[in-house]
């Protein structure tokens, strides 16, 4: 059995959980306290398919090119303290675009394959408790091909 | 029936107050005043992202205004402050001003606090 999505998501909470000074790196959790800061959250996210535009005689079991965009979520500690958000979104984008794993085997992009891996950007959040926080949401296409035959 | 806000604002304070003591940080003489508090910390959560909350507090305390006057605290002296009461210290990051039917300098004061 092969679900891609699935092997996408779970490289990416490995991956995330291997920036430097993050305390908590889970996956769909979306309750945290102080404590767990800094965090990685990874969060499934949509996906989609141009089939709704294929009406052909092909069989529904044929494979066919997904587009998922799971999202993760970065959280400091405090502004200014132990690493700072600008920081873990750089790691984050080294350590998803140049995994090599996730590229070659998972994704197959490139000469390997049909996939695509893309960063599609971020937005910032931040706001005060007893300290200063900042938050980032990020979002990344992964292009695959999903072979109900694997599943 | 004339109402006294002022001695309304006193009777709460004798009440529900907590002895703070406030002391002046920005530079215009160090003034350390014992003065009576509100504690307003409340339940706060961080919306961060979209979806994920952090659950932490908002760190808050009401304050009388004229009472911070008669100790020689102007509202200059908010900002930057330290501010103890409850056993925790904390810094005055910012200010609103509640007003009263009497005027916003016979009012409260509510400090929205950081930790120091």
């Amino acid at each position: 059995m092969v679900d891609v999505r699935e092997d996408i998501l779970a490289r990416l909470l490995e991956l995330v959980a291997t920036i430097p000074n993050i305390k908590t790196a889970v996956r769909g959790n979306i309750d945290l306290t102080p404590e767990h800061l800094p965090a990685a959250i990874v969060l499934d996210g949509d996906e989609e398919t141009n089939d709704v535009s294929d009406l052909s005689m092909r069989p529904p079991h044929r494979p066919t090119s997904v587009q998922m965009t799971p999202e993760i979520i970065l959280v400091e500690s405090e502004v200014g303290e132990i690493v700072d958000i600008g920081t873990l979104r750089r790691e984050m984008i080294r350590l998803v675009l140049y995994d090599t794993e996730l590229n070659e085997q998972i994704v197959k992009t490139g000469r390997n394959g049909n996939g695509a891996i893309r960063y599609l950007g971020c937005q910032t959040d931040v706001g005060w408790m007893r300290s200063l926080h900042g938050a980032l949401r990020a979002q990344f296409l992964f292009k695959y091909t999903l072979n109900p035959a694997d599943l | 029936m004339r109402v006294d806000f002022g001695a309304m604002f006193d009777d709460v304070y004798a009440e529900i107050g907590v002895p703070a003591v406030f002391t002046v940080t920005n530079g215009t003489g160090g003034v350390v005043a014992d003065i009576t508090v509100i504690d307003d910390t409340r339940p706060k959560t961080l919306p961060a992202g979209g979806s994920v909350e952090v659950i932490d507090v908002g760190p808050g305390a009401y304050a009388r205004i004229p009472e911070l006057a008669a100790n020689g605290i102007t509202r200059a002296d908010y900002l930057h402050a330290v501010l103890a009461f409850n056993s925790r210290n904390w810094v005055v990051r910012s200010y609103e001003l509640r007003g009263s039917p009497n005027g916003e300098d016979q009012g409260e004061v509510r400090f929205l606090l950081k930790a120091a």
